[in-house]
């Protein structure tokens, strides 16, 4: 799973090291992303970097972990949100730019790829003795999850069932994919080629799934100014290509 | 006697005071006090405190059970490879408590080398309070073969000795007269394995995952408390605090500071 403990230490550090007042070298910015942006961030962070001579720094963890760390003073230039609802926080508190959503996501039920617990329908996760692990709440696709699961009609069953909160999307996918879990809940953009040997896929009928929105901004007080802005148009650009074979939606 | 200490000293001291104090400031000052007996009472920490307490003393025990008798085997025994079960012993002191955790996954998960036959006999950790207090004891055990260990070392085998040649079987030597003379230093092992099992998170949240009222210890608990609400994680890390401290005043030193 994802060590998010040392990355917020991490994080601190950095803050602490570089503090607000003292300007990043303007050839570096660094970008929050959502735990789900892992892997297409990464490669749009190397093609960004390449065309621009810039140094991306990535950090990625549960979008509500994240906002916290930029309310915190993280000296963050980039956030993209797996959820309105940390963007808003962060709009409010301490101010964004260039705000855009830029991809959309839709949840998968995934299980070990021996399916071990015969998980076939979303209706199975609220079968007695299933291990289920979702996000815990507050997370975005933890929320989004449980919202799945209400639309099915089967909330109180399936959350009966639930084992682990995990503190974000990638914990989950761990937990499933070391076959400790009978079933979770993620994105489908989680299933990447790296756990797609381990894991089995079952689409969730479109009646009931969540679609997840996905803003980005430019923080407003970054020191970058206008690289920070550039990422931005840079995602919502070029990067869209990235995103769609990560298998994103169009904003 | 006490001697004077260079003024250098004292200042460095001081600092050194002052780096461990300034954290704790830090949570006092920043703890919306208003909130606290709402989140006090909150299931959060209410369940996090009964977890935490079950999974540290459940894993003070289990540390004492595995970690006596091999620090005995370490401190009485010599064989070829000595060296290397010393090494191995203390290993979880040194690893990262999530190698730790993806360890005992391997190990004790359901696809682990004792998955199967855990299974076979209705033993399931991963997601399990026991499986937490698994994975503390894991990582607080070495502090009980270090403390047998180095125990035995300053014991004086006289009584030992006298005892056997007065035709004391083994046992009776070790329940009589070894064990007896080494309680300060088991009962001050038993205590930092304890406070470390306390502390434990990346071994628990690995292994035993994260969930309220079964395997969310207070660590874990202000671990997600702080994703959304860094207030609540002040306030729940406070509660860590006193209670530390509490413990370490109640022992004024009388367990970890033998001698002093």
């Amino acid at each position: 799973m994802k060590m998010r403990t040392a990355l917020l230490v991490a994080v601190l550090l950095v803050a602490s090291a570089c503090g607000s007042n003292e300007p990043t070298a303007p050839k570096t910015i660094t970008v929050f992303g959502a735990a789900s942006l892992t892997e297409a961030f990464t490669q749009i962070a190397a093609d960004f970097g390449d065309q621009h001579g810039t140094k991306v720094r990535l950090s990625f963890g549960p979008s509500d972990g994240l906002a916290t760390q930029i309310q915190e003073g993280a000296p963050v230039d980039v956030f993209a949100s797996a959820s309105p609802k940390w963007m808003d926080a962060v709009e409010e508190d301490p101010g964004v730019t260039d705000r855009a959503d830029f991809a959309r996501n839709l949840l998968v039920v995934i299980t070990p790829s021996h399916n071990p617990a015969g998980v076939d329908s979303v209706d199975d996760l609220g079968r007695p003795g299933i291990k289920l692990v979702l996000a815990a709440e507050g997370v975005p696709v933890g929320d989004y999850a449980r919202q799945m699961l209400g639309n099915a009609g089967i909330a109180d069953a399936a959350l009966a069932n639930v084992v682990s909160n995990e503190d974000d999307v990638k914990g989950v996918v761990q937990k499933v994919a070391l076959g400790e879990a009978d079933a979770g809940i993620v994105y489908r953009t989680d299933v990447t080629a790296a756990v797609a040997g381990d894991v089995a896929v079952m689409e969730v009928p479109n009646d009931v799934n969540v679609i997840a929105v996905y803003p980005i901004a430019a923080l407003a007080d970054s020191p970058t100014g206008s690289l920070a802005s550039e990422f931005v148009t840079y995602v919502l650009g070029p990067g869209q290509t990235v995103l769609r074979d990560a298998g994103f939606l169009p904003p | 006697m006490r001697r004077r200490l260079p003024t250098a000293v004292v200042a460095l001291a001081v600092l050194a005071a002052a780096f461990v104090l300034l954290p704790v400031a830090g949570l006092l000052a920043r703890a919306p006090w208003e909130r606290t007996g709402e989140l006090l009472t909150s299931d959060v920490a209410i369940e996090g405190a009964r977890v935490s307490l079950i999974v540290s003393l459940g894993a003070a025990a289990l540390s004492l059970l595995v970690g006596v008798p091999l620090g005995l085997l370490l401190g009485r025994t010599s064989f070829p490879g000595l060296t290397v079960v010393r090494a191995l012993a203390l290993l979880p002191l040194v690893l990262p408590p999530v190698v730790a955790g993806i360890g005992l996954l391997t190990a004790f998960g359901r696809r682990g080398l004792l998955g199967g036959p855990a299974r076979a006999i209705g033993l399931e950790l991963p997601f399990t309070t026991a499986g937490a207090a698994i994975a503390a004891a894991f990582v607080s055990f070495p502090f009980i073969v270090l403390a047998v260990d180095a125990g035995l070392r300053s014991l004086d085998t006289g009584l030992e000795d006298a005892a056997a040649s007065l035709g004391a079987s083994k046992w009776y030597v070790l329940r009589k007269v070894t064990l007896p003379l080494l309680a300060p230093q088991i009962a001050a092992g038993a205590v930092l394995a304890w406070a470390r099992a306390l502390g434990e998170f990346g071994a628990t949240i690995t292994f035993a995952g994260n969930f309220r009222g079964e395997t969310q210890t207070m660590p874990l608990a202000v671990f997600e408390a702080l994703q959304s609400d860094p207030g609540a994680a002040t306030i729940l890390s406070l509660v860590l605090v006193v209670l530390s401290l509490a413990v370490l005043i109640a022992l004024r030193g009388r367990f970890v500071g033998v001698g002093s």
